[in-house]
Parts: structure tokens; sequence; C-alpha cells
């Protein structure tokens, strides 16, 4: 009681209570006759123990980081990558207890001392937390309030654990246990410490736990194509033909079977003597098909479960014709890439699309306009850019503009902010696109005029996606949610959300019933879109997300990032296949050839690169661990003359559209 | 603690009405703003990503604001990014330079021309993965190995890296190119089109393979056509184009192509006929020896050393012809004022010596050679000229010492030289006058020093040079020590310089004055007076 007493008498003191010091001290005189019991009240003793430190807490944490960072960097080799992964969650923490306990002061000057060793790896985190200054912020921002509501996991080998609890107990530096044991959930490994590439948990501080984003990637997905899509009828044709050279019963009972399958589909089927004719064609081209069925046989089939639109016969003509007059590209045949180059833009052009033939090309504004181009009309020279004649028109390149009186191009009205995004149907007929406004605008490109406007949104609409059949559509915005849309409906169909910060980009799979989106909060989560459920979740990417494409497989997809890096992603698994680097600024876009063997990218840095995607997704599987992480390859990098790559499309026939905008260099 | 300081927080208050914040709210108010600011910025990121930019704009931090409901700040659109400027004595403080306007002038102002509007143009980027060398692609680096499908077998199971001999490729459209050009060039060198060729020539990015063949059709034709003056001329045309060409990779077919250069410069005979302007192809050709010199000096250490080597020689050969001796004029004059300064003055006496016979109409009775001599005069006036013009112009304008007397008369003297230079500059061409001039040269140099003795012996309250005094004076003024150290140097410097003049004024006459910049003279004309005056003694 006394030493109570005494201590509470001091500390007032010290701390110039004077008043309270009297007011005690006749307390005292007081209350000697009917005395508190202090001592039966531990609760009281401690905190007012805890309160008498408290001014030196702030030395405690600084100085008890100091000490661990000094222990972890003259640890032993082998185990000092694994205690600096502890540092990293420790610093955080540390400087946001301090902050939280009110030490704005100190806090910033720890923050000062010790940041720079995490800046190589962490730098947008910490020029996030750089800011927040007060406690009212540390609730406010979304990623230190998940970065405190949750635990860290490391993984770390038993021995490395051992050694920081033997360190930690030896100090007795309470602030740095604390820390520890609040925040970072150990996950001691017996064996040998792992090597420092092994982790990308490490890398990426996620708000979100990591045991959620575990379990959601233990859904299952299925990401086979669709049944009796067009590719895979072509495929069976061409396969079926090719054998019926040797046993003709077998190809009646093909054709008998495809006719029955096409009768059940609505009995839409072209004539028997236009079906004769292209069955000759697929004859003729049945090699190359039997090529590509064998790329893709493997792929599992599953079925829609939304419900498609029907194509009409001579739409299914022309994707047929399409697919026979295909250019099979490899690591060996690269692709023709066709350069649209904006030319005049004055810095206004957010964004540019291609339509899949590569005949119209969309532009959309900051002056809230979206324009589009009919190549055809370019000039002479777009002989070449559409699908006939590939390769004979190289020469005599200038541009012949339309007489200056007339516009070249198509002008849509109708947006009051800046367009975002901007994207075709899958048969050029409709454009889709999204404005700061908060809506999307569907567009007719036959009549040249606004059709729909579809408002849902709260906040800019940052990206809008066609699905592969057209009559959907999904769309993600800075409110944080993306939604699924049809085109006959003004409501979204479906909204989803639970990315951490703003959705940037989004895209469909292949066989429509899963959409991918990509976020600041560096994070690419796949969706069901029939649930709206998140079923995947992608860690990896150091920066915001800003492209994503999905292999025509339905296997893999590709996200490209803020730095340059590109990741592709194996979505059973929901693990990176293999980062690719090269890029050195922004990755616009992404696109995968119509096979899946290319992935071509474009990026601020003025260049489209070519990858090879076969040996980066397919090597390591056959070899399984075994071989440096680094086999896949950057193909081709084609340069352009300091035009920023905003848009990449592979037609049908697998030639290569780009579209940038000349940037003159200030 | 924040970057935000306290006080800047108060002067915000201040500025719109509140004058008695107090500290504790100021304190408290400036984590919050930096905290809002830093959200501002991350937003306006977005903007700018979304934008497809890497640079952020007013546009960006405008829809940030919208994005939180907050109005724009106005007034900062532009077009593109901002300019900032440092405030001088701050290494951090930057700001927008941001002129008033005036509204007036505004409106008087004649419309600014209309934006081109947005248009797309198309081209191939690569065909089959190979980038064709249009001028819409970025530039080919080097000429690649084409590739072949054996080594691609081969990388599919390893990454061998095998190398195959280049084997030079050339498109049928460069064939064809290159077949127009050399027509062009042998029959209409003088036709518009070939103007055209030679733009193509200097700006087109494709056609680095082609300049292995055209140093060599550069150099077969130089040999061949040394009579062709048209020809040659539009050789070195084509050279200079090339040259110009940023997208070529000129520097190994160097050594090519120095020898027919060089040719045109002091080959003896250059076309066959009298009305060959053969000395403007000199000209040009010396320029362009100049420009290569430039270029590539740094690269070719020792590529400026043998061609003023081979200069010189030609120079200082007595029995090479008069031609010759300009082309090597010209050649080394255009390599610039040191070169001249090195290699001229040195052996200009004993050149002036050896040439003077041929100037004079007495000795040299050739009509034509006279009239080369007398090219080769000017060349060497010129020459000589411009090194000394340059070596002046160096010289930081000076503390103009109060010697008002003497610097007026020195304005006669500028005032009287150029009356002198068109004298003496037009009986170039013109050779009857030109006569007069230099058989009364040393008359007229004479009456220039006597015009010039006056203010010199003016001068000579004080008879020393005047450097010194000029010096002293200055020290006078309470200039630092250091400084007047320094206008030691200079003076030095200048006196060398006015030793060099004086000379040239020997040797030259006064034609050598006109190239002397006027505020120049005025500094440097006290030293050339005095010298001149000693030299005038020394003589009489």
């Amino acid at each position: 009681m006394q030493a109570v007493n005494s201590f509470v008498a001091a500390y007032l003191k010290k701390k110039g209570f004077k008043e309270a010091e009297q007011l005690l001290e006749d307390l005292h005189s007081k209350d000697s006759a009917a005395p508190i019991d202090f001592h039966n009240d531990p609760d009281l003793a401690k905190f007012i123990h805890h309160f008498s430190q408290s001014e030196d807490e702030v030395a405690r944490y600084q100085d008890g980081y100091s000490k661990l960072r000094s222990w972890t960097y003259s640890s032993l080799d082998l185990y000092k990558h694994e205690l600096l992964r502890v540092l990293y969650p420790v610093f955080i923490h540390s400087f946001m207890d301090l902050v939280a306990k009110g030490h704005l002061q100190e806090a910033r000057t720890f923050f000062n001392a010790f940041h720079e060793d995490h800046q190589l790896m962490h730098s947008r985190d910490l020029q996030k937390l750089e800011g927040v200054l007060s406690q009212s912020h540390l609730e406010e921002m979304e990623f230190a309030r998940s970065l405190r509501q949750n635990k860290v996991n490391v993984k770390i080998c038993q021995y490395s654990y051992d050694l920081l609890l033997q360190y930690l107990h030896k100090t007795q530096s309470s602030a740095m246990l604390g820390v520890i044991n609040e925040h970072i959930n150990f996950q001691a490994t017996s064996g040998q410490p792992g090597s420092i590439s092994d982790d990308i948990e490490v890398v990426t501080l996620i708000g979100s736990c990591q045991d959620a984003a575990n379990q959601i990637n233990q859904k299952e997905i299925h990401w086979g194509l669709l049944e009796d899509s067009l590719e895979e009828r072509s495929e069976k044709e061409g396969g079926l033909l090719s054998d019926s050279e040797k046993t003709e019963g077998e190809n009646k009972e093909g054709d008998a079977e495809e006719s029955k399958k096409r009768s059940a589909e609505g009995g839409k089927q072209g004539s028997s003597t236009k079906k004769l004719k292209k069955d000759k064609a697929v004859n003729a081209t049945a090699k190359s098909t039997r090529l590509e069925a064998k790329t893709t046989s493997s792929a599992p089939r599953v079925k829609p479960e939304l419900t498609l639109p029907i194509m009409s016969t001579e739409v299914e003509q022309s994707i047929l014709e399409d697919l026979r007059n295909r250019v099979q590209l490899s690591s060996i045949a690269l692709p023709s890439v066709s350069f649209y180059t904006f030319l005049d833009t004055h810095n206004g052009l957010n964004c540019s699309s291609i339509s899949h033939d590569g005949s119209l090309v969309a532009g959309g504004f900051s002056d809230s306009s979206l324009k589009v181009w009919d190549t055809a009309k370019l000039g002479q020279q777009t002989g070449g850019a559409t699908l006939q004649g590939e390769n004979d028109s190289t020469s005599s390149e200038h541009v012949v503009r339309p007489n200056g009186v007339k516009r070249s191009y198509t002008l849509f009205q109708g947006h009051s902010g800046p367009v975002y995004s901007a994207t075709f149907s899958p048969l050029g007929d409709f454009i889709l696109s999204s404005s700061a406004d908060t809506t999307i605008r569907l567009w007719s490109t036959k009549l040249n005029a606004n059709l729909v406007c579809y408002k849902g949104h709260n906040y800019p609409v940052w990206d809008v996606q066609f699905s592969p059949v057209g009559h959907y559509f999904a769309s993600a915005s800075h409110d944080r949610t993306a939604r699924i849309w049809a085109m006959d409906r003004i409501q979204p169909l479906r909204v989803m959300a639970g990315h951490l910060s703003d959705v940037d980009c989004v895209q469909w799979h292949a066989n429509c019933n899963y959409i991918a989106t990509g976020s600041s909060d560096r994070t690419v989560r796949l969706w069901d879109v029939q649930s709206g459920e998140c079923v995947r979740i992608f860690i990896g990417h150091r920066s915001m997300i800003l492209s994503l494409a999905m292999s025509p497989d339905g296997r893999y997809m590709a996200s490209g990032d803020e730095d340059g890096t590109i990741m592709t992603w194996d979505l059973s698994s929901g693990r990176c296949v293999t980062p690719l680097m090269g890029h050195t600024s922004c990755v616009w876009t992404l696109a995968f050839s119509c096979e899946g063997t290319l992935l071509a990218s474009g990026s601020a840095d003025c260049t489209v690169k070519l990858w090879d995607v076969t040996t980066s997704t397919k090597a390591p599987r056959n070899e399984e661990k075994s071989g440096n992480p680094n086999r896949l390859r950057s193909l081709k990098t084609l340069p352009t003359k300091s035009t920023p790559v905003y848009s990449l499309q592979f037609s049908r026939r697998n030639l290569l559209f780009a579209a940038g905008v000349l940037s003159k260099k200030v | 603690m924040s970057i935000v300081a306290k006080e800047t927080i108060e002067v915000i208050a201040q500025s719109i009405g509140i004058n008695n914040l107090s500290d504790d709210a100021a304190l408290s108010l400036a984590p919050d703003v930096e905290y809002r600011m830093r959200e501002i910025m991350q937003e306006a990121i977005q903007c700018m990503r979304h934008s497809r930019r890497t640079i952020l704009t007013t546009d960006d931090v405008d829809g940030a604001l919208n994005l939180r409901n907050v109005e724009p700040v106005y007034g900062f659109t532009s077009g593109g990014p901002l300019q900032f400027k440092r405030a001088i004595g701050h290494r951090d403080l930057f700001y927008i330079d941001d002129r008033d306007v005036d509204l007036k002038e505004v409106i008087e102002a004649p419309l600014p021309k209309a934006p081109l509007d947005t248009g797309v143009a198309c081209h191939w980027l690569a065909i089959e993965g190979v980038q064709p060398a249009i001028p819409e692609n970025a530039p080919v680096g080097v000429i690649a190995a084409p590739s072949n499908g054996n080594t691609h077998e081969q990388k599919d199971e390893l990454p061998v890296d095998i190398r195959l001999p280049v084997k030079h490729v050339l498109s049928r459209e460069l064939q064809l190119y290159f077949d127009k050009i050399t027509e062009l060039t042998l029959r209409k060198s003088d036709s518009a089109l070939f103007k055209e060729a030679l733009v193509s020539l200097a700006t087109d990015s494709g056609l680095h393979p082609l300049v292995p063949y055209f140093t060599f059709f550069v150099a077969d034709e130089v040999s061949r056509g040394l009579n062709d003056y048209s020809l040659l001329f539009a050789l070195m045309r084509i050279v200079w184009s090339l040259l110009q060409n940023p997208h070529i990779h000129i520097e190994p077919y160097l050594h090519q192509l120095m020898p027919s250069v060089v040719t045109c410069l002091v080959s003896k005979k250059l076309g066959n006929r009298i009305a060959d302007n053969h000395w403007e192809l000199r000209d040009f050709t010396a320029k362009l020896v100049a420009l290569i010199c430039k270029r590539f000096g740094h690269v070719y250490n020792t590529l400026q050393t043998r061609l003023t080597k081979t200069l010189l020689n030609a120079l200082l050969d007595p029995k090479r012809a008069l031609t010759q001796h300009y082309g090597a004029i010209q050649g080394l004059a255009a390599l610039g004022p040191n070169v001249v300064r090195l290699l001229i003055l040195p052996n200009l006496e004993p050149y002036l010596r050896l040439l003077e016979p041929e100037l004079l109409l007495e000795k040299q009775k050739n009509e034509m050679k006279r009239y080369e001599a007398w090219r080769v005069y000017g060349a060497l006036l010129r020459a000589a000229g411009q090194g000394i013009y340059e070596r002046l112009k160096i010289f930081p304008p000076l503390p103009s010492p109060p010697g008002h007397t003497i610097w007026k008369s020195k304005e006669k003297v500028v005032t009287a030289v150029p009356n002198k230079r068109k004298a003496s500059m037009e009986p170039l061409e013109d050779e009857p006058a030109l006569k007069k001039i230099a058989t009364d040269g040393p008359i007229g140099s004479l009456a220039l020093v006597t015009t010039l003795a006056p203010s010199g012996q003016n001068d000579a309250g004080q008879p020393s040079s005047s450097e010194k005094k000029t010096a002293n004076r200055v020290g006078k003024d309470g200039q630092t020590l250091k400084k007047s150290a320094i206008l030691n140097q200079i003076w030095k410097d200048d006196l060398n310089s006015g030793h060099t003049l004086v000379t040239l004024l020997e040797l030259l006459g006064e034609g050598i004055l006109s190239f002397i910049p006027s505020p120049e003279i005025s500094a440097t004309a006290a030293i050339v007076c005095a010298l001149l005056s000693k030299a005038i003694d020394l003589k009489l």
C-alpha cells in the first residue's frame, strides 16, 4: 500500500500534477482511517504500474526494434532472410502502435529512422503508412485497419523460430514481444529454411486474412471451355473428316451426331449444300485444325451457367471461316502486328479499343467523347490492315487522311466525364464505354447512336468488358465493386464486392462462368458469375494491377501491374506460374493469341513484347520444380516510336492489332 | 512533425479570415492536412493511371478532388505537364512560372491556329515477328542475322545460341531505292527530285543496310568522275545527307568515305570546264570534313590528326597547285580557330612569301593563275581572320577603363574599319580594284597606323603598357585580388592575341581588322595600339 502510494505520488510529482498531488495527500490523510485495499485490486496496481511506464514506452519500441534489427542483421546467414521477414511486420505494427497510443512525434521519428530497410520491398505500403498521423487516420484508412485487425502469417523454419524466441526472452524486450505476439502468426516448419523467393506472402502484406484467402482458393472451379463451342465443333469436324479418309462409316456417324447436335440447338443450321461446301473447306485445312485440336482437346468441357445468346448462322459461318484461316503461332512463327497510332490527341486519349476483326478502332477521351474510326476508311494502307492481304502492302505506308473538312471518325457524345474504357462486342456492332460520370453507355456502331445508359455504380467506372459471347458485360469501379450486366437490363445482375480498394480492371473467363478483377489492393480475384462469390484470390503483385488476360483454353490468366511485372496464374491452383519480367513501366494491356501459345503485352515503355507461354506454363509442370523458375522467355520486343501501347487485340486469324498514342517527348 | 508546418496552417487560416487560430488547433490540423493531401494525391494517381499516363497532371488532381466531392482548384489546367522552375537560392523549392497576362493583349492577339484534329494512322509494327524498316517504326539498331528455322528448333530443347555468319539480305524495296538514288545522282542531280532524295537520305530510318553500298558508290564515282563537277557536288551532298541521318550508323564506313571526301577538297582539278565553280565545291566539302571531325572526332581520335596532316602537307608543298592549297586552307579553317592558330598562323609568313609573286600583276602574267592566287589569299585572310575573331570573342567583357578620350578615338577606328572592309572584301572578286589595294596595302596599313598612333600617344601619358595600367586601376577600384589575377591572365591572353593580331596585320594588311568584332576592338585596341606603335617605332 505504502509502496503504491509513494509510487503514485512520485509519478504525479514527476509529471508536474501539483494539484493532483495535493489532492492525493489530502486523500491520504482522510482515508487513512478507511483505506481502500489497493493490494487486493491487482488490476489497478497493474494499471498504475503501466501508466508510470508509459513515457518510456516510446523508447522501448525504438530501442527494442533497433536491437531486434541489429540482432537480425548479425544472425547466421542461413537463417537471416527468414528472420528479416519478421522485421517488416514488427516495424509497421510498432509504428501503428505508437500512433495509436498518441506518440505522434515519436512515431514519425521511428518511421523515418527505420523505413529505409523496407523501402525496396514495400515502398508502396510505406508510402501509404507514412501519411498516417493520428489515431483517427488509422481507423479511416482501409489498409491500416485491415492490417491491425488481422495477423500476419510468417513461415519460418523451426530453428529460426527458436532463435527468435530465445532472443526475445533473453533481452526481455516486452514491447517487441508484445507486437510479435499480437500481430504475427508463426508457422514453424521443420527442416531447412526456405529460399528467399519461396514465399510470396512475404512480399505482399495483404490486409485480408491469409487463411481466408487460402480457404477461398480451396474452392473448386471449372476452368474448362464451354461445351459445344465453335472451336470444338470445327476441331471435331476436322478430326472426323480426316479420319473419314480411312473409315467411311465413322464419318457418317459423326455427321449424324453433329447434325443431331445442331438440331437440338434450334434447327437453325444452314442448308445441306452450304454444309457440304464447308466440309470441303474443312477438309482442306483439316491438318491445321487437327494440330490445334491436339493442344486444346485435353481441356475439360463445362456447361454454361448463363443463358447464352444465340448466334446467327452467318456469324457462325464467318467465325468458322476465320478459324480455318487462322495462322498457327508459336515461338517460331511470330504474329504480324498492325499498329494504329493516334495522332494529335493533345494528351486527351484515355483508352482505346480495337474490334475483334480490327475493322474499328475506338478511343475514349478525357473531354467525355468517344471516337470511332473505321480502319477501312483510313486510307490506302488499310487494305493491308484488314485480314485479306496480310503481307502485300508493307510499302507505301504514308497516311492519306480523308479531306480535312469532314471528320475521319464517328463522334459519340453523351458522357459527362472522362471516358476510361471502351469495349467492342464480339461482332463489332456495339460499343460500351465507361466514364468518370459513373455511367456505362451502350452505343450502336450501325446506327451511330447511344442506345442505353447503365447507372449503378456510385463512382467512376474504370473498366468495362464484353463477355466473349456478347450480351453480358462486366464493369469495375472506384466504388470497390465489380458488376455484371446484361445488355437488356438497366440494373446490374450481380455485384461483386470484396476488394479492399478500387477495382481497376476486369476480364471474362473464356467460358463466361467467371470474371477476374484486378485491384489497387494488389490482388486479383476470380468471381463466379452465377453465385457472385469470390472463388480465387491471387496474391503476388507489388503494385496496382492494370491489365488482365485469360488464356483461350481457360486454364491460365495473366495480369500486368504498374511496375511492369506480368504474372501468369494457374486458375485451378491459384498459384503464380511464373512472373514475366521485362517491362520497365506500366503494362497497359495483355492479350493471348487465339490458340494460347503466345502472350502479347503492351506497356508505357513504348514496347510490345511477345512471350512464349507454352514454355512458361507447360515446361515447369513436366519438370515439376526441378528447373530454374525463369524458363519462360520473352520471344521478341517490338519497340514503337515513342508510342505507349494502350491496347492489343488478336484477331480470330491471329493477326495482332495494337493501338497507342504518339507522345512527343518534352 | 508533419511535413505541413504549423505556420502554414496559420497562414492559410489567415487567408480565409481566421486571425486568432489557437496554436493547439493549428498543431492538430497540420497532420490532418498532410493526411488529406496524401489521400488526394493517391486518388490523383489512380486517375492518372486510368488515363493511361505516367505523368501526373492538374486534371488528375481535379479528378481526385471531384471523387472526394471537393470543388476542384480552378485556374491550373494546362494542356501539358507544368513547367516548374527552381527558386534561386533554394535547393528544393520550386514554383510555376505564371506570368501576368494582359487581357488586352490576349484579345488583340490573332487567333491561334486551331489544333489538329485527332487522327489514326496505321502501319505494320511487325510482319511475322520482324519489324519492317519504315519511318513509322523505331529505328532498328544493327543488322541482325536473319532468323533461321534451324536455330529455333534447337532452341526448343536447349537455349543454345548459334551465331550464323551474317547474311546480308537486301530487300527488293531497298534495292529499288538504291538504284533510283544512284540514277538521280548520275543523271539529274540538279532536279527537284534529287533534293527530295537528299531529304529522304537524311531522314529515313530504314536505310542502314544501304550504307555500305552508298559508300562504295561514292568512292567509286569520285575516283571515276573527277572531271564531272556536278556529279562530284551531288556525291558530296549525298555524303552530307547520310551524315545527317540520325538512324544511320555510319562510323564503320568512314574510312572508306574519307579518301573520296578529301579528294574533293584538295584535288588539283575538279571539273573540266572553266565555268565549274569548284571553289564552291571545295568550300562545301570543307564544311563536310569539319562536320565529320566534329561528329566522330571523339570516337576516332586519330581522325583529325590524320586529316590535318594530309591538309597541311598539301598546303606546305610548294609544288602543289594553288587550288590544292585553297582546299587545304579551307579544310583547316573549317576545323576551327584552334587548328588555324596552331597550324596556319605559324606557316603564314613563309607561305605568304611564296604566294606574293603569284599575286602581283608584274610577276604572274597568267590571268587564271593570278585569280587562283587571289582566291588563296582570300581564303588565308578569312581563315586567319576567323581564327583571331574567335580568339577575341572568348574574352569576357572587361570593365571599361574610364579613359574616354581614348575610346572615342577608338570608335573612330571602328567606324573607319567597316568601310575598309567593304573595300577589301569586294576586290576579292574584282581583280583590278584588289590589285590597287594590294599594291598600296602597306600604305593603307600605314595610314591606319597613323590614325591609331595618336591615340596610342594620348594614352602614352604613362608610356608603359596599358595592361598594367588597367590592372592597377582595377585594383584601385577596390576589386578583389583574385579578380585582378584573373584579369592579369586575361590580359596576358589578350596580349598574346594582340601579338598575333599585330603579326597578322603586318602580314595581311588591314583586311584582317574587319574580322575583329567591334566591342572587342574597344577592349583590345588599347594593346594593339600600344603594340602597333612599338612595332612601328621599330620599323621606322
